[in-house]
């Protein structure tokens, strides 16, 4: 087509805006709704374009002219969701746009009839039964055309849609490429691709058009398969090459950050676009689940407040009125608001996790399961409903049947330290110790979130009585609490220093415990042993009346015990 | 987002948000089988019926109105069966509906009798019939205008297919025939109608099975036949394997059932035990914990339960993850997850789940090879204690069967046996029946007493089925089976009788194809068998190849058949070498029998290099163990090799003492070639004694004459 041929060179703005304002007609003339709504959200992130340089409608042919009284009735019927009746007065057209909106109308009352279908069945027998009877028709008529060659890039992309509904994913995937390759602009196919694509391998075979569009969808593709530093790139380019004001990039960056936990970061994004875009409802169920994390009352409260006043039935503000609610534990309600929200759109998979995640606050474990299930039927890959699963059945007192689902969990997320930190506690409970040492060094090594991992790892080095194993983790723990500068939260640095300090002692370096002792002093609950420890080393100083020379040396890190093995050396794999 | 219509999407199992997993639970629906059966119960009130065909439909009321929903044809089949006049009458009576209009579905529910109103009637509101019309009555009533509409689409559809169709009526017909046959027979007796309701019930539903195999693929399964299916699975994969579906078609429905019915936990189970059979640990994994956590939610529903349910599903899901494992040989994660359970089940008092741990623990103590006989015997007392005859009895079983390889005295274990046994008969247990026979026969074989187990064997392959699925039918394929058809295998072979050994292994094929999980009996001791024919018949370079084939099933008896084909092709060394590896792992598993076998097969290595006292005392040690663990058949083998080697020593009337003692034995029970052999060494004994001194052409005449090359290389069995 003529538009795949203009779009061949990346980074010519005025072209690229050129291509959004057709592309944004062509879907609204089709019913096209949210591709619509994405192309002209980023054609208002590009300076506007002179008069002359707009760019010319579609070219208007016989056939277009002789379905134009059709056509328009028709839109309007559609517009008002009177599918059968547009339906009913394009048939029989011939141009490509009025056959796009007859086949689209007669999915969409499908469709519809389907969902009206579901509510009065005649009980069980009839309740899986319920389908879209219109799917099997639009197939038979869409395949002969397609195999005629006779479909253009909206109706491959209805053909793609069709049988993606009727389970066909393998022709559905081939499908929405062609679609692409026709019609490159459509943004609509590109995310029916997107939720076909599982892996990274098959993203690299399929065959795509080099269009500017394709980045977007790269970036699409990396962070829904969690890669998220090649997102957070590929956006990066985006804006460098322009698109800089764009609020859908903005927001996807925010999300990507979420996913990498890089919580102010994401923050700080979501405020600038809520400052850009205050009515915005989307992704904002992920802005509060980040003020969530940083128990952000005020800020929670403002912007459910908010979102209440734009829209509140939408799946979005129910979640952050539930977010609002567990950070005021206030979990029954919370669960109330998430229920609601799932009874808006049962697929949205958010909600079922943080549904589960209230149940479990409620200790109603079995309701807790029931929602992480759902997450997981309605996504495989929600590795928050396998972690949920997996801390469900530890509060049953159930070590080694969560571990399965910590697996999970870590395969889903091999980089993320929570998972292997609970991996390694497990571990830790059924005994394992060599596992468990494996998980918690693995954690620290991928960098570690809530900086425990080093901590237990120190534990169970003590308990094992493999002292300088210890030392080491105390050491690196103690270290590693104080280069982030909030000593305050963690009471167990203290337990650290006492031991280093019984450690140093019992090694006769005198010096170095002293120092552990003194630093004992300063947290209450190890006042004592500090101060006891100190006596004896002086004690024992007063004992020994030469004290070599070597034992005033400063301590210096050159000191701490060198790490003689680690239990799994895995530092060059760390990302 | 591309997607506008996901904004419309709307569940309807969904209140307040949480979906009802358990929306099965109200099983009354109105579908067009239930009108057909309400139609029936109406003519059956309303018209006059002669007292046998009455006695015949009020038999069939009740599977009619609690079985899986039929099709019309089969349906119709049915009650003609009895009554052909009610049958036409209902057909009438669907047909005037089905042809008509909306309003005749309407005028027949309300000309119903109303359970409220007839007293005099079986439609009286408290009888079966008037708690099964109540039921549809309200069911009815509740439904909206265009359920009401759908209804009598459905119910449309329903009876024209049945015409549309005529092939499924030719395909009943022949079951028909034979079903009137079968009736004219029973009917006249009216005092077998138990058993003849059974029988009538069980062949329409055998025919109704054999179509929702084609029509599963169609279309979704109503929930009794969803739930037919899966029983009638689940039960064909733990007894009869090879009639179940394949794994992969199986699997497919399986899919199918989910997609349609995501909330049917049993399904997943199912899935487990499918992905067991082809021993994908990823999936049975997967499905085990899928289906007890969608158990959880559903026993948390359950009203009578309660809070026990809840827990109790917890408990056995940890079980079982420790029966996968087991299953898959990961015997260290078993036993995390069995302690998990045992601990689970201890903190909340439950007894007998502990007991089934119990039975894991001896089996999982019993699969690492550690002795596990004081486990087993407190899990036996406390089964007994708690009433668990399976339990109790399976460990009695396993009791003997460890009692049996240690050396306990015979009558103890058949005494053993037989108090199982009556517990068995007393509780129907009809799997641990054929266990106890296919134990006795392995005990008898043990013991070389041939004729008992081939008695015990034919006694197990004789016996018809006492399963309620498969009532009457002979085979049952389970693994008590597969043991006794190997056994029989072997005794015919011992025999010589090779074409009925090969007639044997073939029936053995067909009922467990290779894929099954109890085909490897079978191919073991198909391979033992060609191989002992092959060193009989002297092909050394045909058993060879064997040997491989035989440690891959089997390590030690790999081990211990290599070492005797270097042994007969003269490789001493290596052979010797493999027999001391031999020895000292089957002393540390307390394997007797093997450990006696190696013995022998060295003593014949001795044999070889002349060095005949050097093998006496070691043939003196594997007899006394022989004797001390009742091996008859070992014993007398070993006396044979004793006779011979005194015989070389030049005392043949010690030899011919010995062999008095063992050629009774061996000639009542002993192989042909084992008989053989005595004989001829009886023979050589007697000649030595009676003084003649075979000259050097003598004694190769003798090796021309015997059957076998009788040298001292190929005397080991």
């Amino acid at each position: 087509m003529k538009m795949a041929a203009l779009c061949s060179e990346f980074g010519d703005l005025v072209q690229i805006k050129k291509h959004l304002i057709s592309v944004t007609s062509l879907c609204k003339e089709r019913g096209l709704l949210h591709s619509a709504k994405w192309g002209s959200e980023l054609a208002f992130a590009l300076d506007p374009l002179p008069k002359d340089e707009l760019p010319p409608s579609a070219p208007f042919t016989e056939d277009d002219a002789q379905d134009l009284d059709a056509l328009s009735l028709a839109k309007s019927y559609f517009d008002l969701k009177e599918y059968d009746r547009a339906a009913y007065f394009l048939k029989g057209c011939c141009s490509q746009k009025a056959y796009f909106l007859y086949m689209y109308s007669r999915y969409l009352s499908g469709e519809k009839k389907k969902d009206d279908e579901t509510v009065d069945s005649l009980g069980p027998l009839e309740k899986g039964q319920v389908r879209n009877e219109a799917l099997r028709e639009l197939r038979v008529e869409l395949s002969k055309k397609h195999n005629a060659g006779e479909l253009d890039g909206f109706t491959l992309y209805l053909y793609g849609v069709v049988l993606r509904k009727l389970d066909l994913l393998k022709e559905a995937v081939e499908v929405f490429v062609d679609a692409i390759h026709s019609l490159p602009l459509h943004w609509g196919a590109w995310l029916e691709l997107s939720n076909l694509v599982t892996n990274i391998e098959m993203l690299k075979s399929l065959s795509l058009p080099d269009c500017w569009i394709k980045d977007f969808f790269m970036a699409h593709m990396y962070t829904e398969l969690q890669m998220i530093k090649e997102a957070l790139q590929k956006y990066q380019n985006l804006i460098e090459a322009g698109f800089s004001k764009s609020t859908y990039i903005i927001s996807q960056i925010a999300v990507a950050y979420h996913n990498i936990r890089d919580i102010d970061q994401a923050l700080a994004l979501f405020n600038e676009l809520r400052d850009q875009d205050p009515y915005r409802i989307d992704n904002m169920d992920t802005f509060s689940n980040l003020l969530y994390v940083k128990s952000m009352k005020p800020e929670l409260s403002y912007l459910a407040h908010n979102l209440v006043e734009i829209d509140k039935y939408r799946v979005e503000t129910c979640c952050v009125i539930g977010n609002y609610y567990s950070l005021r534990s206030q979990h029954e309600k919370a669960a109330l608001y998430f229920q609601r929200a799932l009874k808006l759109n049962p697929r949205c998979l958010g909600a079922w996790t943080l549904m589960g995640h209230e149940y479990m606050e409620m200790k109603n474990t079995s309701a807790a399961i029931q929602a992480y299930r759902h997450a997981i039927e309605v996504n495989k890959r929600d590795y928050r409903a396998w972690y949920g699963l997996g801390q469900t059945y530890e509060i049953l007192k159930m070590p080694f049947y969560c571990l399965y689902y910590y697996r999970k969990a870590h395969q889903l997320r091999p980089n993320d330290s929570r998972m292997l930190v609970a991996l390694g506690e497990s571990y830790e409970k059924l005994s394992q110790q060599v596992e468990a040492k494996k998980c918690y060094w693995r954690a620290y090594s991928v960098g570690d979130v809530e900086k425990m991992a080093l901590l237990k790892l120190a534990k169970l080095h003590e308990q094992l009585n493999e002292s300088d194993d210890a030392a080491q983790c105390y050491m690196l723990y103690i270290q590693d609490i104080f280069s982030c500068g909030e000593q305050l939260e963690h009471a167990e640095v203290s337990t650290a220093l006492r031991y280093l300090g019984q450690y140093y002692f019992k090694n006769k370096l005198y010096d170095e415990a002293s120092l552990c002792a003194a630093r004992c002093c300063d947290y209450n609950d190890a006042r004592e042993e500090g101060k006891a420890l100190l006596r004896q080393i002086s004690q024992v100083r007063d004992q020994i009346e030469t004290p070599s020379a070597d034992l005033f040396a400063p301590l210096s890190n050159n000191n701490t015990p060198v790490r003689r093995v680690s239990p799994l050396n895995l530092i060059s794999f760390t990302p | 987002m591309a997607s506008v219509h996901e904004s419309l999407y709307f569940n309807p199992m969904m209140t307040n948000g949480v979906v009802h997993v358990n929306v099965f639970g109200i099983k009354d629906w109105v579908t067009p089988y239930k009108i057909s059966v309400l139609a029936l119960l109406y003519e059956m009130t309303a018209s006059k019926i002669t007292l046998p065909e009455r006695r015949r439909l009020n038999q069939l009321i009740l599977p009619l109105q609690q079985g899986p929903d039929l099709t019309l044809g089969q349906f119709l089949q049915t009650v003609e069966e009895c009554c052909p006049q009610t049958a036409y009458a209902v057909k009438l009576r669907l047909h005037e509906m089905a042809d008509g209009e909306l309003k005749d579905m309407e005028y027949f529910f309300s000309t119903l009798p109303t359970p409220f109103t007839a007293f005099d009637s079986e439609a009286y509101k408290t009888s079966v019939v008037g708690l099964f019309m109540r039921h549809m009555l309200l069911a009815y009533n509740k439904l909206s205008f265009s359920q009401v509409y759908k209804l009598y689409k459905s119910l449309q559809h329903y009876y024209h297919s049945h015409y549309a169709k005529p092939t499924d009526g030719q395909e009943g017909l022949p079951a028909l025939v034979a079903d009137d046959s079968d009736m004219d027979l029973t009917s006249a007796e009216d005092t077998v109608g138990d058993r003849t309701g059974k029988e009538e019930m069980d062949t329409p539903l055998h025919v109704s099975e054999l179509r929702n195999d084609n029509a599963l693929s169609r279309g979704p399964l109503s929930q009794k036949q969803a739930e037919y299916f899966l029983a009638r699975q689940a039960y064909l994969l733990k007894n009869d394997e090879n009639k179940a579906l394949k794994p992969a078609a199986l699997q497919e429905e399986l899919n199918n059932m989910l997609k349609f019915n995501p909330d049917f936990a049993e399904a997943h189970y199912l899935n487990y035990l499918n992905s067991m059979r082809v021993q994908d640990i990823f999936l049975s994994a997967h499905s085990l914990l899928h289906y007890f956590d969608r158990l959880i939610l559903s026993g948390n529903e359950g009203k009578s339960n309660g809070d026990e349910g809840y827990g109790r599903s917890l408990r056995y899901a940890a079980l079982n993850l420790a029966s996968l494992h087991c299953r898959f040989g990961h015997y260290h994660q078993a036993d995390l997850a069995l302690q998990e359970a045992i601990r689970i089940a201890q903190e909340s008092n439950d007894h007998v789940c502990l007991q089934h741990c119990l039975s894991w623990l001896y089996t999982l103590q019993q699969m690492k090879g550690s002795d596990s006989t004081v486990l087993t015997e407190d899990s036996v007392k406390m089964a007994a204690h708690f009433c668990l005859p399976y339990l109790a009895s399976l460990g009695i079983q396993s009791l003997v069967q460890q009692g049996a390889t240690l050396g306990k005295t015979a009558h103890k274990l058949m005494d053993a046996l037989k108090d199982t046994d009556i517990l068995h008969w007393k509780h129907s247990l009809s799997e641990l029946i054929e266990i106890s026979l296919a134990q006795t026969t392995s005990i008898w074989r043990m013991y070389g007493k041939s004729t008992m187990a081939l008695q015990q064997a034919q006694l197990l392959l004789n016996m018809s089925s006492l399963e309620p699925v498969n009532f009457g039918v002979q085979q049952n394929n389970t693994e008590a089976f597969t043991v006794a058809l190997c056994h029989l295998a072997e005794l015919h072979a011992e025999q010589g009788l090779y074409f009925a050994v090969s007639e044997i292994l073939q029936h053995l094929k067909e009922q467990f194809p290779p894929h099954s999980q109890h085909a490897k009996l079978w191919m073991l001791c198909d391979l033992k068998i060609q191989f002992e024919r092959h060193m009989n018949e002297g092909k050394y370079h045909l058993a060879e190849p064997l040997v491989t084939a035989i440690s891959a099933l089997n390590k030690t008896e790999g081990l211990f058949r290599k070492a005797q084909v270097l042994k007969a092709l003269n490789r001493s060394t290596e052979a010797y070498s493999i027999l001391k590896r031999l020895q000292v792992h089957c002393e540390k598993t307390k394997c007797t029998e093997m450990v006696i076998r190696g013995m022998l097969a060295t003593a014949g290595l001795h044999w070889e290099s002349s060095g005949f006292s050097t093998a006496l005392p070691l043939l003196l040690q594997a007899l006394a163990s022989a004797r001390q663990h009742h091996l008859q058949s070992l014993a007398s083998e070993t006396i044979l090799h004793l006779a011979f080697t005194q015989l070389m020593l030049g005392v043949p009337e010690k030899a011919l003492n010995v062999l008095h003692e063992a050629i009774e034995p061996v000639l009542a029970h002993g192989a042909v070639m084992e008989k053989g052999r005595a004989l001829l060494l009886t023979a050589r004994c007697q000649m030595a004694v009676a003084g003649f001194r075979p000259n050097r052409k003598g004694q190769a005449d003798w090796c021309l004459l015997s059957p076998c090359r009788f040298s001292s290389g190929s005397f080991g069995c």
